[in-house]
């Protein structure tokens, strides 16, 4: 399926869990508007919500809100979170430990970003005068149909 | 919305389980001492924060020999489970 129109919304959020509630909204209005596949809609609130919750636990103190942007283009749908005055962070860049090993070795760490790379077609990072800016690509294929 | 009750066979999860629901979900986890089964059928989303919540209790469960069925799981939510490795540690029905 692709999108006809080019649109984007965005939403700054407070650095707390109870956030998240508020995310979903957005995302879902977003969905209803651009008419995307249940499983798009699974696939973007996993990879908002774990890149989100990630901003928030690793800077607890930091005061500034985070701004997530959604945008419809064409064939695809991309999603940037936006994170000012942290360190680096760079997601592409992070190994999680092997997904195979068993039970009694299994821990929950680096899950959520390895839930992303497998939901989102594309994981990109910037880091420029201390922000940090994580793009996230969905293509409308199989997966929306 | 996340709704998380105790039945007399086991767990019963609904809604969406998010990072927020997390702490919630604890108190009724911490709680199990036994085989239990987790029932999926009205839970339309999990993420890693839920996935790390029912491994912790199923590696607790397993030092004492017992563990978790989960069933009912949506097809989006197997896929979850699939590509966090998770479906080949836990029972799934």
């Amino acid at each position: 399926m692709a999108i006809r129109q080019k649109s984007r919304m965005e939403i700054v959020c407070k650095r707390e869990l109870g956030s998240i509630e508020n995310i979903f909204a957005f995302i879902n209005t977003f969905v209803l508007e651009h008419h995307l596949s249940e499983a798009t809609s699974y696939a973007l609130g996993l990879a908002i919500e774990e890149i989100y919750v990630n901003m928030v636990r690793y800077n607890l103190g930091n005061p500034n809100d985070i701004m997530i942007q959604l945008r419809a283009d064409q064939d695809k749908v991309v999603v940037t979170l936006t994170d000012s005055d942290v360190e680096p962070f760079d997601i592409t860049k992070f190994t999680p430990k092997s997904l195979d090993r068993p039970l009694a070795e299994r821990e929950p760490g680096g899950l959520g970003i390895h839930l992303v790379r497998a939901f989102m077609d594309e994981v990109d990072y910037e880091y420029e005068n201390r922000q940090s800016r994580i793009t996230l690509t969905k293509y409308l294929g199989k997966a929306n149909v | 919305m996340f709704e998380i009750r105790r039945c007399e066979e086991g767990i019963v999860l609904s809604g969406r389980f998010d990072a927020s629901q997390v702490e919630r979900a604890r108190e009724v986890f911490d709680e199990v001492t036994e085989a239990c089964l987790v029932d999926f059928e009205a839970l339309s989303y999990i993420s890693s924060g839920g996935l790390g919540l029912l491994l912790g209790t199923e590696k607790r469960l397993r030092e004492k020999g017992q563990q978790l069925t989960l069933k009912h799981m949506s097809s989006h939510i197997r896929e979850v489970f699939q590509y966090a490795g998770l479906d080949m540690i836990f029972r799934i029905e």
